[in-house]
């Protein structure tokens, strides 16, 4: 199992690194944005996208209909964790084909049930 | 001395003159009559100088007023730019703590992790061993086994002791930047109360506001100010997400 974390902030992405590495996903690469994470996501095999939404460069919505919009990665499951919590953003991301939405501040409970949950129906 | 009164004077003292230039042209006395013609001017002249004068005077008072004491220029040029710095030392300072304590933490963590494999491996070893399901040689690698753990574990406690306190000392941060953030707070009432007074000074009429952008991203929601276009929290965003079909 292979995960990509994408945030433009260093901290959060140990946060969700050291959180998945207690859920035993310890495969696990990082990117500062949608413009480093495309190339790395179209070169590597990963299992699963964890991005946040506003990033300078390529925003995290953008990146996920980049991703869609991508024959070998159309079916990469994406969860968003992000702060934005307006509706119409939430529906946008629905709508682009995001698998899980995670607001900040978020528990390591939050995440291990997204997670459990995309796995659960990619496995159906 | 009232203005009326003022006035009354003025125009009783011309309808006198008037009286003398009439007075002087009706016996023939020239000089007289043009001493008087001058008088009159003269006094046109005063009272038109006393206008202006006042005129000056408010136009003077006014300029003061909207200048406020030079305070909204020292606002501009140095205390925002101040402000700027101060809360880009207020991210810093986060940033490092953030990572200071993370640092202790993920150092911390394998320790903790060692400790649990191998006390639940020398425990169940242990209870072998009370169950008299050890021969001698399996004790005697239990018994070094026992000594080198104790040992590793007597160092490794210290270590995560002296990481507990780096990530206890991490938290300074809070009292500096709590202070700062104080500071701007109050120059930004200072701010709005000038721009206030400078919309009253120069009588802007209130406009309509433009609304935020429809593609603006809103960034964290603070705590009371939801709106009805945001959700909060978790629970709220997986009842729209479940009412949308996931």
């Amino acid at each position: 199992m292979k995960i990509l974390i994408v945030d433009d902030f260093s901290t959060m992405r140990r946060i969700i690194k050291n959180l998945l590495r207690d859920l035993g996903f310890t495969n696990t690469e990082e990117a500062d944005d949608g413009t480093t994470a495309l190339p790395m996501l179209q070169s590597g095999k990963y299992d699963l996208l964890i991005t946040d939404w506003n990033m300078p460069g390529m925003q995290g919505i953008d990146l996920l209909k980049a991703v869609r919009a991508d024959d070998k990665l159309a079916t990469l499951p994406v969860l968003m964790v992000t702060a934005e919590q307006k509706r119409e953003q939430i529906i946008e991301a629905a709508q682009a084909g995001v698998n899980g939405y995670i607001v900040k501040p978020f528990t390591a409970q939050t995440l291990k049930e997204k997670m459990d949950k995309i796995f659960e129906r990619v496995g159906a | 001395m009232s203005e009326a009164i003022e006035k009354r004077i003025v125009d009783e003292e011309n309808v006198a003159r008037v009286r003398d230039l009439l007075q002087c042209m009706e016996r023939g006395d020239e000089e007289g009559a043009r001493e008087i013609v001058d008088e009159l001017a003269n006094v046109r002249e005063t009272t038109l100088y006393q206008e202006v004068g006042k005129l000056t005077r408010e136009l003077h008072d006014a300029i003061s007023a909207f200048g406020m004491d030079d305070r909204i220029a020292n606002l501009a040029e140095h205390d925002i730019p101040d402000a700027r710095e101060r809360l880009n030392y207020v991210i810093a300072k986060t940033d490092e703590a953030a990572n200071r304590t993370l640092t202790a933490i993920e150092e911390s963590l394998p320790l903790c992790e060692k400790l649990e494999s191998e006390s639940g491996d020398l425990h169940a070893r242990w209870q072998q061993f009370r169950r008299k399901e050890l021969n001698i040689d399996d004790f005697r690698e239990l018994s070094r086994s026992l000594e080198a753990f104790l040992a590793e574990q007597h160092q490794n406690a210290g270590q995560v002791r002296a990481h507990l306190t780096d990530a206890l000392m991490a938290q300074d941060f809070q009292d500096l930047t709590g202070q700062i953030i104080k500071r701007v707070i109050t120059l930004v009432e200072e701010v709005e109360a000038n721009l206030v007074n400078l919309i009253k000074v120069a009588g802007l009429p209130e406009r309509e506001q433009d609304g935020p952008k429809e593609h603006d991203l809103d960034g964290p929601v603070i705590p009371g100010k939801e709106t009805a276009s945001t959700v909060s929290g978790q629970d709220e965003v997986d009842d729209l997400l479940s009412s949308l079909g996931f």
